[in-house]
């Protein structure tokens, strides 16, 4: 009895295998198939909506650029702002891992840094107020966040809320 | 569950106003004022932890008589190191009622760990302290 019983479970997975090597087609018409006992939902269930989250990423990888343009354009702020460009990255990278979303990597801004180097200030007082502008906003998106997060999203949520609400005290 | 981590913010503030007490008396003139508003900061989270844990019939734990330092405050520099500890532990226990609560709690835990975070980083700076921010302020180093 016990075998027959670990046969019948062991059977999908068996022919599955099988018939996915077999090609494309075979694969959906076993997920189809199978869709019933949830071992291949995956393949036929319309794809996830998107993470809640993946604007608060967009955002910090948004951040992490104004930085680096701000610092390219006045480098005598470099020593002040590069613990903060240093936050959004880390923020970034919790984020990306959270979602389960391509994690960016310490010089992946430098391919926006073109399009946004013309058009930050020089000015050192107006680089700093429209990094304060920028982050202020950043802190109310990620307050509304954790808010509105499942409770194992909150702590990080809102250290990044709070990090972004420090970023606008160095900038002060 | 909320009612547990709400009482651990209410025993971190009673330390924290504590332990400006002591700050408060090593600062030069300049800080005082920066030591008495945090200081005013964290009575007013109290007395809100208080009505709240009222509210929802726990028994909010009293405050200690005194409460031991990390190491002696003697001057300015070492008073404005505690300070800046003292920031972090209570950023910390607020950012652990994050996952504990939900609504107007969280929301009260959230303003909390931001204000925390916020004076923590004033006092690093005070202090010379480099970089004056930490990437997850409350999180676990």
């Amino acid at each position: 009895m016990r075998t027959t019983v670990e046969d019948q479970r062991d059977a999908p997975t068996r022919r599955a295998v099988l018939r996915a090597a077999a090609g494309a087609g075979a694969v959906s018409l076993i997920g189809y198939a199978l869709s019933g006992c949830g071992l291949f939902g995956d393949r036929t269930d319309p794809p996830p909506a998107p993470d809640p989250l993946l604007p608060l990423l967009a955002e910090a990888r948004e951040l992490l650029g104004r930085y680096d343009a701000a610092m390219a354009a006045n480098p005598d702020l470099a020593a002040r702002l590069s613990p903060v460009r240093e936050a959004h990255l880390a923020h970034a990278t919790a984020l990306a891992r959270l979602i389960g979303a391509p994690e960016p990597s310490a010089t992946a801004s430098a391919t926006t840094e073109p399009s946004t180097e013309p058009s930050a200030p020089a000015d050192e007082t107006q680089t700093l107020a429209a990094l304060r502008t920028a982050e202020q906003a950043a802190v109310r998106r990620a307050a509304q966040a954790c808010l509105s997060a499942p409770a194992a999203r909150a702590a990080l949520l809102g250290s990044i809320a709070a990090g972004r609400a420090t970023h606008v005290e160095v900038l002060r | 569950m909320t009612a547990a981590a709400l009482e651990t913010a209410l025993a971190g503030e009673h330390a924290a106003i504590f332990a400006y007490g002591v700050i408060g008396a090593r600062l030069d003139q300049a800080r005082t004022g920066d030591a008495r508003a945090a200081e005013a900061a964290h009575r007013s989270r109290r007395d809100a932890l208080l009505l709240r844990l009222t509210a929802i019939g726990a028994t909010p734990p009293p405050a200690q008589p005194a409460y031991a330092l990390p190491f002696p405050v003697t001057n300015q520099p070492s008073a404005l190191r505690l300070a800046v500890q003292v920031e972090e532990r209570t950023a910390a226990v607020w950012r652990a009622a994050l996952r504990e609560t939900t609504g107007a709690d969280r929301r009260l835990a959230l303003d909390a760990l931001t204000d925390c975070a916020v004076r923590a980083t004033r006092w690093r700076r005070a202090a010379g302290i480099k970089p004056p921010i930490v990437a997850f302020p409350g999180a676990p180093a």
